[in-house]
């Protein structure tokens, strides 16, 4: 809990932004995180020992960029319109600093068994902040939780409306920006350490 | 430190793996991925032309559905309608034809062109009378998610219902989309569309290519219209 890489370490707020104005979308760009992490993780712990030191970034880069390519060949082939969606973003894992992060920080350190609870573990609580921030965004901005319309016509009638400012990218930084508040005063959690 | 030797090999067996798990990956869905495109592409077809299609229909009765109701037919930039055997020559355009109980019920024409990001695709669909407009959706595109993007939704397409897309003359306008709102006043109206706001460059590359597209076949559509007077005389 302390460890959270969005909330507390700032990481992968470019995709966090992007892919939450719907909860189904951030529910599957979690899975694919949570995946290209725990493998890539593990993949380079097994290496950590004969990676050359020179080379290790490339080598680390490479085992995910590898990882991220088969996600997106097997979400387009075997879910079209979420792939659609999720577009360019999911490319985009390649970039997202917590895979980098972990397989540096950690992976290289240490066993693939524990390299893959770290991997699930990061994946995890990167994707409960996505989950969070699209569950706001998708119910001030469509008035609807996974799909589901909660937001009755009775209360559109009545003079409520979609908030639009939720579904552009600003939404999600106030959104985000209220949760790392919420999350750091509760664990105590400040820059000074 | 280990020797460069060492380096060299290590990375190039990496590099070989790697490779080979790509393109085995790549290479075992490529069939998938080509029926989910292709069926895709169809569904774009049928849904501009105005065929409400449910997401949880299985992918045989968006075939039939498509094979029964579109009538492909191919067009050179005379207007003539061209045989499976002349359509040969590279002059030639596709023109997506729907049509229930015989009676044809529009039209649709595949777009492409520069958006922001890269090239937009989509189709355009017309009315059986070859100047209003049908519909417009859009199946691949990489423009900005909530700016450019926004081309995808439905309060941006529905827009352009009922545009026309020739002037009182008889020549081709097009539909062009406009910086903001369109004025209430303008009296060119009918031929414009509200811009998406942050999303200018979208909206242009969106209105030359439109106009381009049309341009192709103005010749057949030109000569649609010409038969539906002489028809309703």
């Amino acid at each position: 809990m302390g460890e959270n890489p969005i909330s507390i370490h700032v990481l992968g707020i470019c995709s966090a932004l992007a892919i939450t104005t719907k909860i189904d979308t951030a529910v599957v760009m979690t899975i694919a995180v949570v995946a290209v992490l725990s493998i890539s993780n593990v993949v380079i712990s097994f290496l950590r020992n004969n990676i050359p030191n020179k080379v290790r970034i490339i080598i680390q880069m490479s085992v995910i960029a590898s990882l991220v390519i088969i996600a997106d060949q097997v979400l387009k082939a075997y879910m079209y319109d979420m792939s659609k969606l999720l577009g360019v973003f999911l490319g985009l894992i390649i970039t997202n600093c917590i895979v980098l992060g972990r397989a540096e920080a950690y992976a290289m350190q240490n066993s693939p068994s524990k390299a893959l609870l770290d991997g699930m573990g990061n994946g995890l609580g990167y994707g409960s902040i996505l989950i969070a921030v699209a569950f706001f965004r998708e119910l001030f901005g469509f008035g609807s939780i996974y799909g589901a319309q909660v937001i009755t016509n009775q209360i559109y009638l009545g003079g409520y409306e979609n908030n639009g400012l939720m579904i552009l990218s600003p939404g999600a930084f106030f959104i985000l920006g209220l949760i790392v508040w919420a999350h750091r005063a509760y664990t105590g959690t400040s820059d000074k350490h | 430190m280990r020797s460069d030797t060492y380096t060299i090999v290590f990375t190039t067996i990496v590099t070989v793996v790697l490779g080979l798990g790509l393109s085995v990956t790549a290479d075992s869905l490529r069939e998938r991925q080509s029926i989910n495109e292709e069926l895709d592409i169809k569904k774009n077809i049928l849904s501009v032309l105005g065929f409400s299609l449910s997401s949880e229909w299985e992918n045989d009765k968006i075939q039939s559905l498509y094979e029964q109701n579109i009538n492909e037919l191919i067009v050179d930039k005379t207007g003539s309608i061209l045989g499976p055997i002349e359509s040969s020559n590279s002059d030639k355009y596709t023109i997506y034809q729907s049509r229930e109980n015989d009676k044809v019920t529009g039209y649709a024409i595949p777009i492409a062109g520069k958006g922001l990001w890269g090239t937009m695709y989509g189709y355009f669909a017309i009315e059986p009378d070859a100047e209003t407009v049908k519909g417009i959706t859009f199946y691949r595109h990489k423009e900005t998610p909530g700016l450019g993007a926004e081309v995808d939704k439905e309060w941006f397409q529905s827009n352009f219902v009922g545009k026309k897309l020739i002037d009182t003359n008889g020549s081709l306008v097009s539909v062009e989309v406009v910086k903001g709102y369109v004025s209430s006043t303008d009296p060119k109206a009918m031929h414009k569309v509200d811009g998406i706001s942050g999303a200018t460059i979208t909206g242009k590359g969106l209105t030359t290519f439109l106009k381009n597209d049309l341009q192709k076949y103005e010749p057949y559509l030109s000569k649609v219209r010409k038969l539906n007077q002489i028809e309703s005389l």
